[in-house]
């Protein structure tokens, strides 16, 4: 290496340590606002109190949001990973300029701002008379969150050699079977890695959901909601736990994607 | 005759597949589409063909530059992001070795955490009294609190960047990574310099990598309407806020609507312009 | 002939795992020299050393008497062509093979002409708006032939370059190679693990075994008087016999062997009665049906495996020793069939001796 990189490399490594240092820089700053108080833009370093976590148990308001949010995301994973796995499987298994048209239309609510997505879908709701609710949700996270499952699933299957499922028929099985005992156990890691993603992307949506929830809420609108009169330190404690829930599901992705990564150089 | 009945399945399929993206997505994006050729009167939509939401656009004051403006501001963003992410994407595909993966996580897991905490805390940061305005207190660079940080376009600008960068981080890391190692090798072999090597060869190989993360920071800066909303002020006035507010207190879907298909056509021609320019190269 | 670019104990490990100790060599101007070893032997990271990609734990790189050791890649003048070609995927194949002239900063004129002349010599003038991916695998190592041979270098690297490439193509690049190495009169260093196409390219082998060279020499000599038992095996077919010294007079040395008294020329120094040895002769430097007095045995056939050009015939000894015999079928027209019985003649002149410990 010449000088001139090696002062490249140490000039880029900074960036990079900036760089983390902003990007943390609000959410360790909720973190610490959970446990410490505040006067007059100084920090009292007295204050420490996990209090406000203990708190949390009387904060209907919050925890319903919280419950909300948990069951849009675990039925969006449902339906996602169902169609997003079908219409993977209808790009793989299928030829001609309709697979091509079908995955653009797919790819197009996560290419598209959210707020295009939202407001087509509230007219559409709108015009078929379907009243805005946690279900219309489902409905926009799932069309939203499609494109990344769909692409995880599809990516997994153009992996396989298509000898696999060739000679499971071969061997006498039926189409169920063969999708049972061949296909499902060699992409079920790629289902659990798109399905635990809808469901980080789902409980954080929020651009979507405000076009769509009518008069119940989730947990990113009940803060949004708050934030007019400012956050209590119940709702940075419900931040802190949340924010412990998003970064252990995306380091259990990224596990299990280095774990299945490490099975298929062996 | 197995041929008929195979094609015949596959082509129940082929049918049943174009019925599902129609109705979860064709539909609601067409009906959203004629949404913006009615009119409202009071509350009531009219539900018959006009193009007086398009007149409106045109010959509104605001609409225009406020439409223009915020082209500027997503470019501003997207640029700023480019910057700052490509170098960090080299750092990790070039220098960062075996930790490469974990930094680009760390890098990764802020853009899954809490999009209204982000840009809320951002005003806590960039406020009168926020952080910015202290350390450069501290450290002698200004001498009374800087208002250029909060409630404007800047504070827009700015929170958008600490939102977006982690997304061009990721393509542009990934073009960079998959360049072979003998590709650079051969570029010192042939007699480049680092930098040649870096001007001829492995910019040009990265650049679709980068182009795909500019683009959906520029697609997704140009639609949002949260961010102005809560750390904008009255000077950070965007396009999508426009938008927005049509759907809120001034009830004016089509015309909202109106609003937002300009913006869907802008986005589409980006989007279908980016294909073309990746697949190129 | 002057020496070019010399070696001297240039060593490198890793850690504690040695991949290469104490290489010497010096190879000649305008020379096809190859190293050849089997995968894992450290003959890629030697050629890396000669390139510069990698930096020797110790000893010096010679290039026209001066140390190179602390050179930049970019600064020396050799070019590598890389195993898997390595060409740049954003530029076409005419871009491809100008791209070191350009960063040269010659004139578009001269580069235009330099390029031409290159592609008609590789034969590529038809594909030279091609991009990489558009090429067959023999085309792309073409291009990557006519990038390194642009430059103009003292000394072009060939890192396994015919590796990835299937039988017959790969006999053709073989052809082309020493064709072009003729024509261009550049030194080439050559790597790979195939004996066969060592033995067909190169003026010089270097076998590198056990992070050394084993034996330095032409094809001829490292097929006829390979320097050990491993050696002898490693280039071609090669019966190994063991026996001890009988006894030794001046010109010959009487071998008992599981079958009976071989006698072999006398042309070592190192050998003593009674000693283990391992008598090493080709299957077809064995004589059938000639019956003398000395070193004739007659024995079954075990075995027969017609080769087209050849018909290998394996014999059958006491203590199940198996010697291969190898007939040129254009001269000898006998039919030969298994279980039959056969008379062979080592000839004294043929075979080496190695000594074992």
């Amino acid at each position: 290496m010449t000088r001139a990189e090696t002062f490249t490399k140490y000039i880029l490594g900074f960036l990079t340590i900036f760089v983390v240092i902003a990007l943390y820089a609000p959410i360790v700053l909720t973190i610490f606002y959970s446990f410490y108080k505040t006067r007059k833009g100084k920090v009292d370093w007295d204050s420490f109190s996990y209090e406000p976590y203990t708190k949390l148990i009387f904060e209907k308001q919050i925890l319903e949001s919280l419950v909300n949010s948990v069951y849009v995301g675990l039925v969006t994973v449902v339906f996602s990973v169902l169609i997003g796995f079908y219409f993977a499987n209808y790009y793989h298994t299928h030829k001609g300029k309709m697979r091509e048209f079908l995955q653009f239309v797919i790819f197009l609510p996560f290419l598209l701002p959210p707020i295009i997505s939202g407001l087509a879908l509230l007219i559409f709701f709108r015009e078929v008379g379907l009243p805005r609710s946690l279900n219309t949700v489902v409905i926009g996270h799932t069309i939203f969150v499609l494109a990344i499952v769909y692409k995880i699933i599809l990516n997994k299957l153009e992996t396989l050699k298509p000898s696999l499922m060739e000679s499971a028929y071969d061997l006498g099985a039926n189409k169920l079977q063969a999708f049972w005992y061949v296909l499902l156990p060699n992409i079920k890691l790629s289902l659990v890695i798109a399905g635990l993603l809808a469901f980080t992307i789902s409980l954080d949506e929020t651009l979507i959901t405000l076009f769509l929830i009518g008069d119940d809420t989730t947990w990113p609108i009940k803060l949004w909601a708050k934030m007019r009169v400012g956050f209590s330190k119940q709702v940075n404690a419900s931040v802190t736990l949340i924010l412990i829930l998003t970064t252990t599901l995306v380091l259990l992705i990224a596990w299990i994607i280095s774990k299945s990564e490490k099975k298929i150089m062996y | 005759m197995t041929n008929i009945i195979n094609y015949f399945q596959s082509s129940i399929w082929t049918i049943v597949s174009f019925i599902m993206v129609t109705i979860i997505i064709l539909i609601p994006l067409l009906s959203f589409l004629s949404y913006s050729f009615f009119t409202v009167d009071n509350v009531e939509i009219i539900h018959e063909f006009s193009l007086y939401n398009f007149k409106e656009f045109l010959t509104g004051e605001i609409y225009i530059p406020t439409f223009f403006r915020t082209l500027l501001l997503a470019l501003t963003v997207m640029i700023a992001c480019m910057i700052t992410g490509y170098p960090i994407a080299y750092f990790l595909a070039m220098y960062a070795h075996r930790s490469k993966y974990f930094i680009l996580l760390i890098l990764i897991i802020p853009l899954f955490m809490s999009y209204i905490i982000k840009i809320y805390m951002m005003r806590s940061i960039l406020g009168y009294s926020g952080l910015i305005n202290k350390l450069l207190m501290m450290f002698g660079i200004i001498s009374e609190p800087s208002e250029f940080f909060l409630y404007n376009q800047n504070a827009v600008i700015i929170t958008l960047i600490i939102i977006l960068l982690p997304l061009i981080i990721i393509p542009t890391f990934t073009s960079l990574e998959k360049i072979p190692r003998n590709i650079i090798e051969a570029t010192y072999d042939i007699g480049c310099k680092p930098f040649q090597s870096f001007r001829y060869v492995i910019f040009p190989i990265s650049l679709p990598g980068l182009i795909v993360g500019a683009v959906f920071v520029f697609i997704l800066a140009l639609g949002d309407f949260v961010t102005p909303q809560l750390v904008g002020g009255t000077s950070g006035f965007t396009y999508g806020k426009i938008i927005y507010s049509n759907f809120g207190m001034a009830f004016n879907w089509p015309f909202g609507t109106a609003l937002a298909s300009i913006l869907l056509i802008v986005s589409v021609i980006i989007i279908l312009l980016t294909n073309y320019l990746t697949r190129k190269t | 002939m002057s020496s070019i670019l010399e070696l001297q104990n240039i060593s490198k490990n890793y850690g504690s795992s040695v991949v290469l100790k104490d290489i010497n060599l010096s190879i000649e101007n305008n020379e096809f020299f190859t190293i050849l070893g089997s995968s894992g032997s450290g003959k890629s990271t030697l050629l890396r050393i000669i390139g510069g990609f990698v930096k020797p734990s110790g000893g010096d790189l010679i290039f026209n008497s001066k140390v190179i050791n602390e050179e930049p890649i970019f600064k020396r003048p050799f070019n590598t062509v890389f195993q898997d070609y390595a060409l740049f995927p954003n530029m076409n194949v005419y871009n491809n093979i100008g791209f070191g002239l350009k960063i040269r900063k010659l004139d578009p004129k001269t580069i235009t002409d330099k390029v031409e002349e290159v592609l008609s010599i590789v034969g590529l003038n038809d594909f030279k708006k091609r991009m990489p991916h558009e090429l067959s695998g023999g085309q792309q190592q073409r291009v990557a032939l006519a990038r390194a041979i642009v430059c103009e270098p003292k000394v072009i690297l060939l890192d396994e370059p015919l590796g990835a490439l299937d039988a017959e193509l790969r006999k053709q690049m073989q052809l082309f190679l020493k064709d072009i190495q003729k024509k261009i009169k550049t030194t080439f260093v050559f790597i790979t693990h195939d004996q066969e196409e060592a033995i067909f390219l190169s003026d010089r082998i270097a076998v590198l075994n056990n992070h050394q060279f084993e034996q330095v020499g032409s094809p001829k000599e490292l097929y006829y008087n390979p320097k050990s038992k491993y050696l002898a095996s490693f280039f071609g077919e090669c019966n190994l016999i063991d026996g001890t010294v009988d006894h030794i007079n001046s010109d010959i040395i009487t071998i008992n062997t599981a079958f009976g008294k071989i006698n072999v020329k006398n042309k070592y120094k190192n050998i003593s009665q009674n000693q283990n040895v391992t008598f090493a002769i080709r299957p077809e430097q064995i004589f059938l049906n000639q019956n003398k007095d000395n070193n004739s045995f007659s024995t079954k056939v075990d075995r027969v495996e017609f080769k087209g050009a050849v018909t290998n015939i394996i014999l059958n000894f006491p203590k199940n020793i198996k010697i291969k015999v190898q007939i040129n079928n254009a001269e000898e027209q006998i039919a030969i069939n298994e279980n039959d019985q056969f008379n062979i003649y080592f000839d004294p002149n043929f075979g080496n001796l190695f000594v074992n410990d």
